[in-house]
């Protein structure tokens, strides 16, 4: 029984860490309408920027979040304004397509800037554990998913009761009626794709405390990331909570109860299902 | 919302023109002719390392007409055809060092397996519009590389290794046939009513219901022939190499570059796949003996740059300068920017 | 004065259609509402009723864009409510869309075509060539045989009301359903709208017509059909229909006493 609930205790801090990295997906995803298949690489970027400020100016990877989150803003606003917003009107597949190749180009550049070895972010407090009852919590998982948590919260927060959060949500509906909250859509579009570059990399500053960084771990964290917000429901801001908690769940479990080479085929295994049975997901409303 | 990748590929009939004929114009025949004899002489008159290259451009030209049947021309992007690619190079794998099969067989066997799962597939997954689609796609594309590695049959994560047959040769000409015959199927197609409803079904699916198009059947149909293609391409490649592992098997990037080479040489055309595959494959072995790691780069630019600046792929880009001068490229980006 | 002269008073024999107790909801609302009527071999029958009275919902129910929620569909003896479209085009159902569903990237011979090649006069041994000669008739019949070569896209309004109506004369239907194919036209394209739809009727081709344009229907109808709100309020020979005053009530609303 202990057991289940560390395995599940695993899976909820992962989960957390999850929900953070496919936020700023279904952020671009549900507003912009652009499926960002680069999506992975910005993570992978945001790993190996938090990794150099800590090896390089020995910047705790938290603390250096904002740091992270700044540059990589500018990084997507100046892609979006430069480059994704000429493709904006033009068949859904071109974005999917130019989007691929960016990630192909961040992919190779990585590979070519940072070499293939796998890296990991390795605070002093990286090994120590806390105890919360029956479960055993590594601290640095526990500071990232309470990281991660606090940033879908603010997140959603921002969205809902700021001026350009909701000139940001107008912009889903009706480009027509963001334009009455003042803002140029051009902009918008850019600060928007901005945040979810943000986010991305802010994640992958987290994702580099847990796991190892190396230029090709976009391409599945894109999948899963696409996965959470379709399991959770690109209309549902609690949905990417729900999917990234469920397949941080679902992938701890399956790689006790099955095995680890498993629990990939877990997760896009019900990435697939969902998309047959209830494409809008668990919470998005039926179309 | 109509169907997807609604790219304004050519249809039966050019619209700027007075009606064209069912056949395509003689000189084009003779071009596809001539440029055929040439590859086929490829062998006698070239190096090894240039049969080789040949090998793999050509396969790669194959997955790329493969994808044009079911993304070019019905309008459905998949970006998971890599499945079929590897379930044929897995048939023929699994027939040769398990059973003990010769490899006619194998391929007969991995490319009835991918035809199959196309349509067993295609069942759930077709109903799906637009990018939902590309993602389900992509989903079981990264599904079946995590199952093969788990599975004994395949030999789980080691692989197999199947019995070599040194004659680069033999592999070059079987892959140009392959070519040929998945190239005149698509020929067959332009012209075929089949062809004209998998279009129709492109340009507006539920306007083509309404008129009689069996859509559920036809793309159905139109997944399994690109399913089929792909695992010829995948059994050969395999045979060749003589070493099968999931990971290159069911290799993900497999998909981008097809998808590209089919884009970029021109959707929904006949020759369009050829050109865009040998094209780029060229230009990046070029690159790649500079430096190794340039060659990814550059299929990543060249995806930005032609996304861009000739979303409708190179052979529209040719007429478009040549009717209306360089500003076709400014046209085109100010027709889709914001 | 309406089209009497080579359509029976009465629908005896074997309607070509008929609709029985058809509804359709759409959660919670109820778009149409126990609807019956017939509809004979070579008849001209208009729908008319105000905005989102529920038209084009029970077209879609007998075209096969929609299924009903319960009741009936019957063509030439046959349910058909649980074929899909392309199975109802076969036999012999054609249907224009009030938001029109052109083929953009294809030419309008092409987009002719289509009809040509799938609808009921097609199959699988009708080659390319023969179909666009089909086509090419009937863009002539339409009066739009000089635009063939363009693409369907760069239609304007009108000639794309003719585009849906030669698509779907194409598919050489046995009843065609006409949604609006008039909106928006002058007064001299309604005219030769009207008389399309006459020579449609004289090849044996059984016509329902939505309109709001009541000059046109009222010349063109054999009867006409009243909805609103989902519910038939009236059904019967043209100049009755008009005059009743349910339907003059649901269009201009209670006479003050």
């Amino acid at each position: 029984m202990d057991l289940l609930a560390q395995v599940v205790a695993n899976g909820v801090l992962l989960g957390g860490l999850y929900a953070v990295m496919a936020l700023g997906l279904a952020l671009v995803w549900g507003v912009l309408n652009i499926v960002n298949l680069a999506h992975g690489a910005f993570i992978m970027l945001g790993g190996y920027a938090a990794w150099h400020l800590y090896r390089l100016a020995g910047i705790d990877p938290f603390a250096g979040l904002p740091i992270v989150a700044i540059v990589m803003f500018a990084a997507g606003y100046a892609i979006q304004r430069g480059l994704l917003n000429l493709v904006v009107r033009a068949p859904m597949f071109n974005t999917l397509l130019i989007t691929f190749g960016l990630e192909v180009v961040f992919t190779y550049c990585a590979q070519l800037a940072f070499s293939a070895d796998f890296r990991t972010i390795n605070p002093p407090y990286a090994g120590s554990n806390v105890a919360l009852g029956p479960v055993t919590l590594p601290v640095a998982r526990l500071a990232a998913f309470a990281v991660a948590l606090a940033l879908t919260v603010g997140m959603w927060l921002f969205l809902l009761h700021t001026r350009l959060g909701r000139a940001i949500r107008a912009t889903a509906q009706n480009l027509v009626a963001a334009r009455l909250y003042g803002v140029a859509p051009r902009h918008l579009y850019a600060v928007t794709f901005g945040l979810g570059v943000a986010l991305a990399g802010m994640s992958g500053a987290l994702y580099g405390t847990v796991s190892q960084v190396n230029p090709y771990i976009g391409a599945t964290l894109t999948a899963k990331s696409f996965a959470i917000s379709i399991i959770g429901g690109l209309d549902s801001p609690l949905g990417v909570i729900v999917g990234g908690l469920f397949l941080g769940i679902v992938e701890s479990l399956t790689t006790l109860y099955v095995g680890p080479t498993y629990a990939d085929v877990a997760s896009f295994g019900i990435l697939v299902l969902v998309l047959i049975v209830r494409p809008s997901g668990l919470l998005g409303r039926t179309a | 919302m109509s169907a997807p990748p609604a790219q304004r590929a050519d249809a039966p009939q050019t619209p700027d023109k007075p009606q064209a004929p069912d056949k395509p114009p003689t000189w084009r025949r003779v071009a596809a002719i001539v440029v055929f004899a040439a590859l086929a002489a490829v062998p006698w008159l070239g190096s090894d390392v240039l049969v080789q290259f040949g090998i793999n451009a050509l396969l790669l030209a194959v997955l790329a007409q493969a994808w044009n049947v079911i993304g070019g021309y019905a309008g459905y992007a998949s970006f998971g055809n890599s499945v079929f690619y590897g379930l044929g190079a897995y048939g023929v794998g699994i027939a040769m060092v398990q059973w003990h099969l010769p490899f006619a067989v194998g391929l007969a066997l991995g490319a009835a397996i991918a035809v199959v799962f196309a349509l067993t597939l295609g069942w759930a997954v077709l109903r799906l519009r637009g990018h939902y689609f590309a993602i389900a796609t992509l989903g079981v594309a990264q599904v079946m590389a995590a199952i093969v590695s788990n599975v004994e049959l395949a030999g789980r994560n080691v692989g197999l290794v199947l019995p070599p047959l040194n004659d680069d040769r033999l592999f070059y000409w079987l892959a140009l046939a392959l070519l040929a015959a998945a190239t005149l199927s698509v020929a067959w197609l332009t012209r075929s009513r089949f062809g004209f409803g998998l279009i129709a079904i492109r340009e507006n699916e539920e306007g083509a219901a309404v008129m009689g198009v069996h859509t559920t059947l036809y793309k159905a149909l139109a997944f399994a022939i690109a399913a089929f293609f792909s695992a010829l391409a995948g059994g050969i490649h395999a045979y060749w190499i003589t070493f099968l592992d999931p990971e290159s098997a069911f290799d993900i990037s497999l998909n981008v570059r097809m998808i590209i080479m089919a884009v970029f040489g021109g959707p929904g055309t006949v020759l369009g796949p050829i050109v865009g595959a040998l094209s780029l494959s060229a230009i990046s072995e070029l690159l790649s003996s500079e430096v190794t790691n340039i060659a990814g780069l550059f299929f990543g630019v060249v995806v930005v740059a032609a996304v861009v600046l000739m979303p409708r792929g190179l052979a529209d880009a040719v007429r478009g300068v040549r009717l209306h001068g360089w500003g076709y490229f400014a046209r085109n980006v100010k027709a889709h920017r914001l | 004065m309406s089209d009497s002269a080579s359509a029976s008073a009465a629908s005896p024999a074997a309607p070509l259609l008929e609709v029985r107790s058809a509804t359709r909801r759409f959660a919670g609302l109820v778009a149409v509402d126990d609807v019956s009527f017939s509809l004979a071999p070579n008849e001209i029958l208009g729908l008319i009723g105000p905005n989102g009275a529920g038209k084009t919902t029970l077209v879609s129910l007998v075209s096969g864009t929609l299924a009903p929620t319960s009741g009936e569909i019957v063509f030439e003896g046959r349910r058909i409510e649980g074929l899909p479209a392309f199975r109802r085009a076969h036999l012999g159902i054609g249907r224009t869309f009030q938001i029109m569903r052109p083929f953009p990237g294809l030419s309008v011979l092409d987009n002719v075509a289509v009809g040509a090649l799938f609808g009921r006069g097609g199959g699988t041994r009708t080659g390319l060539a023969q179909a666009r000669e089909e086509a090419r008739a009937c863009l002539d019949q339409v009066g739009m045989g000089a635009q063939a070569g363009q693409r369907a896209d760069q239609l304007g309004g009108p000639g794309r009301k003719r585009l849906e109506l030669a698509k779907a004369l194409a598919m050489q239907p046995k009843l065609l359903l006409c949604d609006e194919v008039m909106a928006g036209l002058t007064h001299v394209e309604v005219d030769e709208v009207v008389d399309v739809i006459r020579q449609v009727r004289a090849r044996g081709i059984a016509v329902l017509v939505i309109e709001h344009v009541i000059h046109a229907i009222k010349s063109l109808s054999d009867r006409l059909l009243v909805l609103h709100h989902g519910e038939k309020i009236a059904d019967g020979p043209t100049d009755e229909v008009l005059r009743s005053d349910a339907v003059i009530e649901a269009y201009l609303g209670k006479r003050r006493a």
